[in-house]
Parts: structure tokens; sequence; C-alpha cells
């Protein structure tokens, strides 16, 4: 029976870590705007491309 | 030659510009083009098509006011020795190309170091080495078509308020942890471990109390808001119910009974916020709060006795004289000093064609100067001009909340119907057993509390805002539904939302001309972008004629009109003045021609919107009326599409606009004002909903309740039907909840409602109310046929 106070105790603080977490991501701003983040991540770095043509030859997509 | 232009993607009229394989509409575009291909930039056109900003033509002079050490301090956020940052609000960032040229800027100009984009305030967050002067940043985005915007400096400065999210997260955090601990007590595992229960119990306590003093907080504020001024809401109903679980729950915990309600009373707030956040996630990007002044430039420059100096527009004062730049707004009501302007009131009005004044004249503010730098003497202070005093008048007038009426109203009825119910079953009960007869009233003031109720208007209206959006009527907030489906009549501006304000149809008087001085006349329009000379070109392209690319000596004057030759051939279009003529019209709704000797004169006159013949009758069901500023010339063309009776008002000044619809108002009707431009921000905002037509949704609009696209404008009908479908879903969503809280009411009345109960039937029904409205409105969507 003294396994499930402890199982209780660590359940309370996962939870609470993310409660933590997430109050941590609003109050960076990471919920202000839900747009620009998830087109940014796909831009290609292109001038790594290009130096990558020039290099071998090849093209990449 | 139906060809969409490769960087901004609009038709390109007339003969384009051909470079690099690619064609382009204007100059402008072409080298925005170049600039970025030669920045490796390339990319910005595969992530969108034809996202590109037309670049305005602007000159570095423009924004000398950012050098003068006040101003800038204004606007950089932070600097040091070498570099500095800014924070600039840019109107015409709309898609993930505008992110990616933005962000990668510093490609075009070294001198930048970095640069982050807000999508949703439309905000750059610029780094930059000392070495690049504000102003030639600023001068550079506006090349590249994205024109920083200082005035509207104080609307973006608004204080981020995270404090929704935080509720949200607490009672989310209370919910999931108090549902897992109360899980044994479902399964009546703790009944015989009163240790283990009063663990349990005390830990939920804990945990709600953040919920109930912070989460909740608000509901009980506008509960006590509401019962202080003797009226009621939802929310009163609601706070009785949060009350009641809760002092249940407490009183539980401290008999050793087990955790009580804490469960249900958490998920209950976690899911009331959800449906507050949900209702509040409007279209931030979109501006309907705009003032005039947004419009207006930040600073002007002041003549003093001998010099010169830049002034922002606060410290202007009566009798100062301004001097205005070419394409600079007059930022308040002014006497022209020079001898001759043209100001373009298209801000103002919606008219595109520019108006002559006369030394001594009086210019109201709003207007843009065209052509030399002209001098101004002030008679009103900004603030105090005649634009400002309407939108004075109007601004205190409408309350903009997300609180339903028709919400409000139920909760009157049933908050009659609980008490009713809680009483009746405390005298059965007292008879039956009396011992329980507090139990079970307070068991009814729990099941009835009506959180499906209270999601069900957010959760409808919210859909139903985004499927209007999807077909371009942007909505202020979720309220406006609700007042759009009160309309009983509808008024329409003619200028600018019934005609396009940048089409006109055009007719040619004047000597015959040979089909080579066509092509000469038409080749000249087409090198200038003045919408005017677009008409002229598509005038002559309906003929089939060409136009090429061979004139030489070209010059256009601003605010004059334009010249060169074409195969040997002296060509002119523009004013009278300008070709010499002598002529007393003061509106230019007509421009001059003289090709070799021979001359003419096109005359312009306004073109309905593509399809919105259709439109007023498919509107039967409203009265409809029309109020324009404009004079009576197409009385007949607005008679022949609006049906009989429908009122039609000309020359009417934005004032005459505004107590038009106050006088409706006054005879018990419920108005929607369909308007464009500045001049009738008077009328949209007193009308019960104003909805604004912008011919590019992200781009500026007068204050208004909604925003819609031109292009949707024919598809009012099928708009506002969508709207009034949000009302049936409603009716189906409240019919659900009162079945659940009837159900609950019978576990309660029966003396039968356990914590486990409440706690199915709670998310049960709360999660039935957001399915119905949104595959309702989804499916709605969908299968209408609009």
């Amino acid at each position: 029976m003294g396994m499930i106070y402890i199982m209780l105790t660590v359940s309370l603080l996962i939870a609470l870590f993310f409660l933590v977490s997430f109050f941590w991501a609003t109050k960076s701003g990471q919920f202000d705007d839900d747009y620009a983040p998830s087109v940014r991540i796909l831009f290609d770095d292109e001038i790594k491309n290009k130096s990558n043509t020039t290099t071998d030859g090849s093209t990449e997509i | 030659m139906s060809e969409d232009c490769y960087h901004c993607g609009d038709k390109i009229q007339g003969r384009g510009i051909h470079f690099d394989d690619k064609d382009f509409c204007c100059i402008g575009c072409k080298n925005v083009y170049q600039l970025l291909s030669n920045s490796a930039l390339g990319q910005f056109y595969q992530l969108e098509k034809g996202a590109g900003q037309k670049p305005q033509a602007g000159t570095l002079e423009k924004y000398a006011f950012l050098e003068v050490e006040k101003i800038r301090a204004k606007y950089i956020d932070f600097e040091d020795d070498t570099h500095a940052r800014v924070t600039l609000f840019l109107p015409q960032i709309h898609c993930s190309s505008c992110i990616y040229l933005l962000e990668n800027i510093s490609r075009i100009d070294s001198r930048i170091r970095s640069c982050q984009v807000n999508f949703a305030k439309r905000e750059a967050v610029i780094h930059f080495n000392k070495e690049i002067k504000l102003s030639e940043l600023a001068h550079l985005l506006e090349q590249i078509g994205y024109t920083p915007n200082f005035g509207d400096r104080k609307t973006t400065e608004k204080k981020k308020d995270r404090s929704a999210l935080y509720k949200l997260g607490f009672a989310g955090f209370a919910f999931g942890s108090i549902m897992l601990w109360s899980f044994p007590e479902y399964l009546g595992v703790e009944k015989d471990n009163p240790e283990f229960r009063a663990f349990t119990s005390y830990l939920s306590l804990v945990v709600s109390l953040p919920v109930f003093f912070y989460s909740a907080s608000d509901y009980f504020k506008s509960a006590y808001k509401a019962l202080k001024y003797k009226s009621l809401n939802l929310d009163v109903p609601i706070t009785i119910g949060i009350l009641a679980l809760y002092c249940q729950s407490l009183y539980s915990i401290f008999i050793n009974a087990g955790p009580g309600y804490m469960d249900s009373f958490a998920g209950f707030i976690f899911f009331l916020l959800i449906g507050k956040w949900f209702q509040s996630k409007t279209y931030q990007s979109l501006s309907f709060e705009r003032d005039y002044k947004a419009y207006f430039p930040v600073a002007v420059t002041r003549q003093l006795p001998n010099s010169e100096e830049i002034v922002e527009i606060e410290e202007i004062h009566m009798n100062d004289l301004l001097l205005i730049r070419n394409d600079e707004v007059i930022p308040c009501d002014c006497i022209l000093e020079s001898e001759h302007a043209r100001i373009d009131y298209s801000f103002v009005t919606g008219e595109s064609e520019h108006i002559a004044k006369k030394k001594g004249d009086f210019i109201y503010a709003g207007g843009k100067l065209i052509g030399q730098r002209t001098a101004f003497k002030v008679v009103k202070e900004s603030d105090r001009s005649h634009l400002t005093s309407l939108w004075n008048e109007v601004r205190s007038e409408k309350e903009n909340t997300d609180r339903s009426a028709y919400q409000d109203k139920m909760s009157v009825y049933f908050l009659a119907a609980l008490l009713i119910i809680a009483a009746a079953a405390s005298v059965v009960w007292f008879f039956i057993d009396a011992s329980r007869v507090m139990e079970i009233a307070v068991a009814v003031l729990i099941v009835a509390c009506p959180c499906a109720l209270a999601l069900s208007a957010p959760f409808t209206y919210g859909n139903t805002m985004r499927l209007l959006g999807r077909k371009g009527l942007y909505l202020k907030n979720t309220s406006v539904i609700e007042r759009l489906n009160t309309v009983t009549d509808i008024v329409f501006d003619k200028t600018g939302t019934l005609t396009s304000s940048s089409q006109y149809r055009v007719d040619y008087e004047g000597d015959h001309l040979s089909d080579h001085e066509k092509i000469a006349l038409c080749s000249l329009a087409n090198s200038s972008t003045h919408p005017l000379s677009r008409s002229i070109v598509r005038y002559f392209i309906e003929q089939q004629l060409i136009p090429s690319n061979d004139i030489s000596d070209f010059e256009e004057i601003t605010g004059k009109g334009l010249l060169g030759s074409f195969d040997g051939l002296k060509v002119q279009l523009g004013s009278s003045t300008f070709l010499g003529k002598p002529s007393n019209e003061n509106i230019e709704s007509s421009s001059h021609v003289r090709v070799g000797n021979k001359y003419g004169v096109f005359r312009f006159s306004s073109e309905l919107r593509q399809g919105i013949e259709q439109l007023p009758k498919s509107l039967d069901r409203f009265t409809l009326h029309v109020i324009s500023g404009d004079g009576e010339q197409d009385l007949e063309l607005l008679k022949r599409i609006f049906p009989e009776g429908t009122q039609i008002h000309f020359r009417q000044t934005p004032e005459d606009k505004f107590r038009y619809i106050k006088a409706l108002q006054m005879t018990k009707k419920k108005v929607l004002m369909i308007g464009d431009g500045l001049n009738d921000s008077g009328a949209l905002g007193v009308a019960d909903v104003g909805i604004a037509v912008s011919e590019e949704a992200f781009r500026f609009t007068p204050s208004s309740d909604a925003i819609i696209d031109a292009g949707s404008l024919t598809a009012l009908k099928p708009l506002l039907d969508t709207s009034a479908f949000s009302k049936t879903i409603l009716r189906v969503c409240l019919t659900f909840s009162l079945a659940y809280n009837f159900t609950g009411l019978s576990f309660a009345l029966s003396g039968m409602l356990t914590p486990l109960v409440a706690a199915i039937i709670m998310p049960v029904s709360s999660i039935t109310i957001v399915c119905i409205s949104t595959f309702g409105v989804l499916l709605y969507g969908r299968y209408s046929r609009h």
C-alpha cells in the first residue's frame, strides 16, 4: 500500500513538470505566433545547395 | 494577355514586361524580382505563387523623419555602439513567402544582421549594423514591397495577455491529476482505506485551489458584476453551479467522505476555458480597429522663418506652415498656400480621381498630395479635424464583447427553472427523508449547471466564423454573427463597394484616330501604372489592338499626365491643363489626348463590380438602400439592378451617411452597412454591423466589425445564410444540453447523483456539444452549394 503513495507523488511531480513547462513555453511567447515557426522550419538553406552544385555538379531538390 | 505577374500575381493588363523568361505587370515588380534573384532569394517564388507585393515608388526623403533623434528613439528597441534593434509593423506580411523573404533580408543588404517575423502581429524584429540608417532600412523594405507603418505603433503595442493560457493550464493540470487520483474512489477501493482516502482528498483540495481562485475567477467576477447591475447573464447560473460543486466537495473532504466532485469541478472549468479560448482565436492578423490616423504620416516638415524642421504630428499647431511632398498625406484640415495642388482623396472617399485645388481653398485632412512640394497652413490641429470628430462620435457608442445576448436571455429562464426545481425537490425530499434535503438540493444545483449550454455558443459561433473566413468574410469577433442574424436593412455604399475602384468604363470622344495612332496612344498608356491609363489600355485591347513597348522620350509627370513619342508621332495624355486646353472641370473624370495633331477626350465612368448585378435580387428578404457620395450620373445603372422601392441617395457627405443609418435605427431597424472608404467609417461604426469591403483583406480598411474580400461580395447572400444557419445549430446544441441537464436532474432528484455519475455526464455532454457544433458547421460548409 505504501507503494501507491509514492506512485501518486510521482504522478503529481510529472504533472507539475508538464505544467511548469507549459507556463515556461507560454511565457517565452511560443504560443503568440503559431504560423511563422511552422513555415520557417521548411525553408531550405539555399546557399548551401549552391555550393553543393558547384563542387560535385549534382543538383539537389 | 491573361498572364499573371510572376511577382505579385495580378493580372497583367496590356503588355507586360518580359524579363528572364517571366512576365511582370510593371517595372516595380520586375525590379523586386531582379533584386531577389540577384540575392539568391529565388525560393520566394517557389513557396507561393504570385506572393509578391507591388512595390510603391517611394523616396528616401519620405523617411527623413526617422533620423530626427527624438522620433528615432521611439522606434529603436535597443542599441549600442555598433548595432541596433527595431520592431517594425509591416502590414503587407501575408504568407509564407513573405516570412521567407523578410527573414533572409540580410542577403540583400549585409548591413542587416537578422530579421525575425511575428506573423500573427505582422511585425518584424530587425537587428542591424549602425552603418545602415533606420531611414535606409525603411526605404529598402518599401522597395521590396513591405512599406513599414510607423503610424500604427500604439495599436500594435498592446500588452501581451497570456493569462488565459495560464488559467487553462492550471485547470487542465488539476483536471487530469484529480481524475487520476479519484479512480480508486470510482472503483470503490478506497472505502476500506480511510487514510489513503484522506491523502487523495487533501491532495485534490490543494490542486483545486488555484483552479477555484485563479482559473474560475472570471466567471465569479462577471456574475458579480451582472448581479450588481441587477441583471442576469449566463455566468450567474454557472457560478451557482461552481459554488455548489466546490462547497459540497469541501464538505465531503472535511468529513473524510472522499474527494467529492473535485474532478468534475476541475473538468468543468477546463472545458469552459477551452470554449473561451476557442472563441477568442480570431483573425489577429487583420486589423479591425484601424483609426484613420493610422493612414497618416508620423511626422511632417514644418516651415520656420528661415529653415525647415521635421516635427511629429502631435506637435503641429494652428497656423503652422507645413510642407507636404508628393504622395504624402495631409494630416490636418488646412488651407492651401501654394498656387495649385492636386489632391487624391482615395483614402477618404474611395474615388481615385484627383481633385484640383486653388490657393486659399480649404482642404480636409486625409487627402494625399500629388505633384510638387506644396505649402499648407494648418487651421485645425490634427486631433480636432473633421474626420476625427466624426470618428470620436462613433467610437464610444458601440460595445464590442464576446457575450452572446441570446445566451444571456436564456439564462434568465434557466435560472428561474433551476431555482423552482431545487425548491420543489427540497420540499418533496423533506417528506421522504428530511436528512437528505440539503444533499439533494445541492445535487440539483450541481447537475443543472449549464456547462454544455455555455459551450454551445462559443463553439458554434467560433466554427461559423472560421467557415465565413474561408469564404472571404472575416469577422472581428463572434458576437458579430448574432448581430448579423438580426439584420433587417442593408445599406450599400456605391463607389468602391458596388463599383470597382480601379476599373472604369471608357468612352472616347474627339477626332477619329487611325489604327496606327491608336497603337501609339495605347503604347503610351501602357507605360504607366496609373489606374486610368490601365483602363485606357484595356479599352484598346478590347478592340484587338496590341500595345508595343517602342515608346521613346517617355515622361510621366505626376499629377498631370504622360508624354512620349511612338514611331515619330508625338503623343500626350493627361489633364486638360497639361495639354494646354482650358477647362473648368474640377473633378477629373476625363483624360485628354493629343496624337500628332489630333485631339480627343476619354471619359471614365464607374463600372459595376463583376457579378454584382445578381446580388440585390438575391437579397430580397432585406430592405436595401444605396448611399453615395457622388452625383446622380449612375442613377439609371443602379435602378436597373436594384429592385423597385430601393432607396437611393446621392451626394451624401460622411455625416449624412452616419445620420442616415442613425435615422434607420430610430425606426427599430437593424442595419448592415457595407462600405469601403474612410468616408464610410462613421456609418460603418454606427451600423449594427459594419462590413468594410477590401480588394486585399490584409491591406488598409476603415474600422469595422467585419472585412469582406471584394471578390466575395457577390456571394453575400450565401454568407448571410451561413451566418443564419449558425442559429439552427445553436438551437440543436441547446436542445442537447438541456437533455443532458434533465438526465442529470433525474439522477439528482432520485438521490443517486454520485461523483462518478457527475464525472461521466459532465465531459460527455461537453464533448457532444463540441462535436455537434463543429460537424454541423463543417457539413454545412461542405454541402451548401456555395
